[in-house]
């Protein structure tokens, strides 16, 4: 943001007016932690000793109407918004790269509703994941959204970056698990999504928004849908020596029943990560599945699972490998477990048809090891639909493989991921499955959708004229 | 900022998995708030791009409840490095200027609280039990100087029970406070030394304030301050006089929920003791979040700097209660007591486990 300290300090008396004297903050501690996400970039950046661009004002409105005040400030000035929920997402998407302001959701923490007779938790967008879980436990439900950032991201935060969790199979993605939601528009507008999310009444305006980024507005409350405890939940690992295998047997099985987790681990991933998390210590591809429910229906599906994956010669290697994989679903994602600074990393998540998945698999495989060797590259396969799956397939590069000056680091790194999401593109995938766009991938969004993109580009201009809602994410 | 400090630093600086139980993020919804901000600002200070007093204010916006490191699976401790960077806060001379006023307070008055006073009626209490006995029925500062009448209730309890006991009327100060404020400074072990000394005199000290058994328990031996007479907690020491009988109980059928403290919980692993007492007297019930797992309901030293952040801790916790169906909250700790008593709501009653035992009612 181009200011001068007088300006400044009359754009803080307004936006403390809007939000209140303590919920808008200029100190350095507020401005550097929202400056680093869990983008690899970012943590890069910072690890090697630099700042990262900082957000000029630091504001935590308490709901849409305070959100609302904020944006009509930021609009009249023409000052950039960056949306912040939990800082977990790993595209830079609520990095404030262009300064400004940074709204952070996270007052926006009221749970206002357990409705066990709609089957929903009315929430603030800011509100943690984990709390509205606990909340749904309270009343003997649950929200069956278990991402390994559970813990640590927002409502708004999986809605705004279209998240998923474990169980995805059965209950589905963040976007099947919204009814209604409240908007804060760029002109500070509030605005309501249709009262259900299933209807004829024109385009869903849930799904316009849920994905956005925080380009088109922010999300500040929502009705997320809860669920009964199953009566049972039962695990199973496989082992399969053939990919191919493992992929007829999981498309033959959802056919016919819908698994909750199905994940299925490449030979190099079950050698690394899934050998030191769950102990498996064979050759091959692991895959773990659940089903649960009602008691009677989940015996009926473990025998058709037995049998149906019996006929792909997979083995069978008993219910313990499962249920220490469900003990630590999380456990991944603490330090130590996973992949970590001085590491270079990043996760292409992309998702196709079962005609197209495996093949996108092997040649993205294919090009990040011939064209960076210095690369490892391992994969998984966690979210499965009737008609296809997401693999979730990451690079490592370690040691002196990384380059030690920042720019080259980050050169690299922006190397790698452009040649395997295009890749991804090239063999019928798509830019991103569930953690978003950000900044990281903005500028493969046109090669995705070519002339489409004009649809979110005319939807930008028109609810955003002054482009101030978190540029230069999501390509937009 | 030790080897090991640093390791901490900088694998928690990228990591939120603990945030979701962290009492102060919670209440506050600042991302600051977090034990990743934490680590993150102080990386940066050991990577010379701020200066630990850019960064200080944050140290002391953390209770230290060591939720976040029960949390974490692989085993890192935020609380370890934020009480190495108050030391060295306090060694730099950057400590914040209302920290540096509640340290001098420690050392000229022995409390943070700069309070000399004791309560009349609190005196009175003492008075009948100066005798030198076995057994010493520790206060704490909080209880003395803050919640005299929860003292008073202590002492009846003990009476009640028939137990022969010693209250001193100038006690020593634990050094709880000031090893809370700025570490195992050199002043803090020197409270605790001196502290020690006293308390030899005796066989037992009955630490009514968690605060205090912890480091009765816990620092005394680590900073080896020489203590030699035996420290136990109230809670165990009722316990022991419930099972016993010597504590007589009847029964009321009133379901109430427990606020376990950190200090026993956590720091101790005791949350059995609260428990029996409270099953001779009522029901307990459990909130969610219990025992090892639970979730701090504020404290009173930390109202000295940021008392509207204590109030929405308390609301969070009385939330807590709610969620499952209770509407009346048992605590073992003075210092949650009153800052659960001082967030005001009326749906939920707050007793002490003095209260039930007395049969008092709330209003007290």
């Amino acid at each position: 943001m181009q200011g001068n300290e007088f300006l400044d300090a009359m754009i803080l008396t307004e936006l403390e007016d809007a939000v209140g004297v303590e919920n808008c903050s200029r100190k350095e501690i507020d401005k550097v932690t929202h400056s680093i996400d869990y983008y690899w970039l970012s943590r890069m950046w910072a690890d090697r000793g630099h700042r990262m661009p900082e957000a000029d004002f630091v504001v935590a409105p308490g709901d849409a109407q305070e959100t609302s005040k904020v944006l009509q400030i930021a609009n009249y000035y023409k000052i950039p918004v960056t949306t912040w929920g939990g800082g977990g997402g790993t595209q830079g998407g609520a990095l404030p790269v262009c300064g400004g302001i940074l709204v952070d959701t996270k007052r926006m923490n009221r749970i206002y509703d357990v409705n066990t007779e709609g089957m929903y938790i009315e929430c603030g967008a800011g509100s943690i994941y984990k709390h509205i879980e606990w909340a749904a436990n309270e009343v003997g439900k649950a929200t069956m959204h278990y991402p390994s950032s559970l813990n640590c991201s927002t409502v708004g935060g999986f809605l705004a970056h279209r998240g998923i969790g474990v169980v995805s199979t059965k209950y589905g993605k963040i976007d099947d698990m919204v009814l209604q939601m409240e908007v804060v528009l760029p002109n500070g507008d509030i605005i309501y999504t249709s009262p259900a999310p299933k209807h004829a009444a024109g385009p869903d305006l849930n799904q316009i928004f849920i994905g956005s980024e925080g380009t088109l507005g922010i999300i500040t409350k929502a009705q997320m849908r809860i669920f009964d405890q199953p009566e049972e939940r039962r695990f199973r690992g496989f082992l399969f020596q053939d990919m191919s295998a493992a992929f007829q047997a999981a498309r033959e099985l959802l056919q016919k029943f819908k698994v909750s987790v199905m994940r299925l681990y490449d030979p190099a991933e079950t050698a690394s990560l899934i050998k030191k998390i769950v102990g498996v210590e064979k050759p091959g591809a692991f895959m773990n599945v659940a089903y649960e429910g009602c008691r009677e229906l989940v015996e009926v599906e473990e025998k058709i699972l037995l049998d149906t994956f019996a006929k792909y010669g997979a083995e069978d290697l008993g219910s313990e490998y499962g249920e220490k994989w469900w003990e630590e679903k999380i456990t991944f994602f603490y330090p130590g477990h996973m992949m970590d600074i001085p590491q270079m990393f990043g996760t292409m998540d992309t998702i196709a048809p079962y005609d197209k998945i495996e093949e996108i698999y092997w040649a993205m495989k294919e090009a990040i090891e011939s064209n960076f060797p210095q690369a490892r590259f391992i994969a998984h396969f966690s979210h499965w639909y009737e008609w296809g799956a997401m693999v979730y397939d990451r690079f490592i590069v370690e040691g002196e493989d990384v380059p030690k000056d920042p720019v080259e680091a980050l050169r690299l790194h922006q190397q790698i991921w452009t040649v395997g999401v295009r890749t991804a593109l090239a063999h019928g995938g798509v830019v991103n499955d569930h953690h978003g766009v950000g900044i990281k991938l903005g500028r493969l969004m046109k090669e995705q959708y070519g002339p489409a993109m004009q649809v979110f580009e005319g939807l930008k201009k028109s609810l955003d004229p002054n482009g101030i809602m978190n540029p230069f994410k999501l390509g937009l | 900022m030790t080897e090991k400090s640093k390791k901490h630093v900088d694998a928690c600086r990228f990591c939120w998995m603990c945030r979701h139980i962290c009492p102060i993020g919670n209440a506050t919804g600042l991302e600051r708030n977090t034990s990743r901000a934490r680590a993150l600002g102080l990386s940066l200070v050991n990577r010379g791009v701020y200066k630990l007093e850019d960064v200080v204010d944050n140290l002391y916006e953390c209770a230290c409840c060591g939720a976040c490191t029960k949390e974490c699976v692989t085993g890192y401790d935020p609380v370890l490095f934020t009480r190495e960077a108050r030391l060295e806060a306090a060694m730099e001379g950057v400590l914040p200027a209302y920290i540096n006023r509640l340290v001098e307070h420690c050392l000229e008055t022995g409390n943070a609280y700069g309070i000399t006073e004791l309560d009349d009626g609190l005196r009175k209490a003492v008075a009948a039990h100066v005798q030198k006995t076995d057994t010493l029925l520790f206060l704490g500062v909080d209880a003395r100087y803050k919640v005299p009448a929860a003292a008073v209730n202590a002492i009846r309890v003990l009476e009640k029970a028939g137990v022969d006991f010693t209250v001193l009327m100038e006690e020593p100060a634990s050094g709880w406070q000031l090893e809370y404020l700025i570490g195992a400074a050199s002043e803090t072990r020197e409270q605790m030394t001196a502290c020690a000394g006293q308390l030899n005199a005796y066989k037992k000290i009955v630490a009514f304030d968690p605060q205090d058994a912890v480091v009765f328990k816990r620092e005394y031996r680590e900073l080896d301050v020489g203590l030699t007479a035996a420290a136990v907690t109230f809670t165990s020491f009722l316990s022991d006089l419930v099972q016993t009988g010597a504590l007589a109980a009847e029964n009321s059928g009133k379901e109430v929920v427990y606020q376990d403290p950190f200090q026993l919980a956590r720091d101790l692993g005791e949350t059995e003791a609260a428990r029996t007492v409270i099953n001779a007297f009522a029901v307990c019930r459990e909130m969610l979040l219990h025992g090892r797992d639970t979730m701090w309901a504020g404290n009173l030293l930390m109202r000295e700097w940021m008392p509207e952040v204590m109030e929405k801790v308390a609301a969070g916790r009385i939330r807590d209660a709610e969620g499952v169906g209770a509407d009346t909250i048992v605590t073992a700790s003075v210092s949650e007591y009153a800052s659960l008593k001082a967030a005001k709501q009326e749906k939920v009653k707050i007793f002490s486990l003095e209260e039930l035992v007395l049969g008092q009612g709330n209003e007290s």
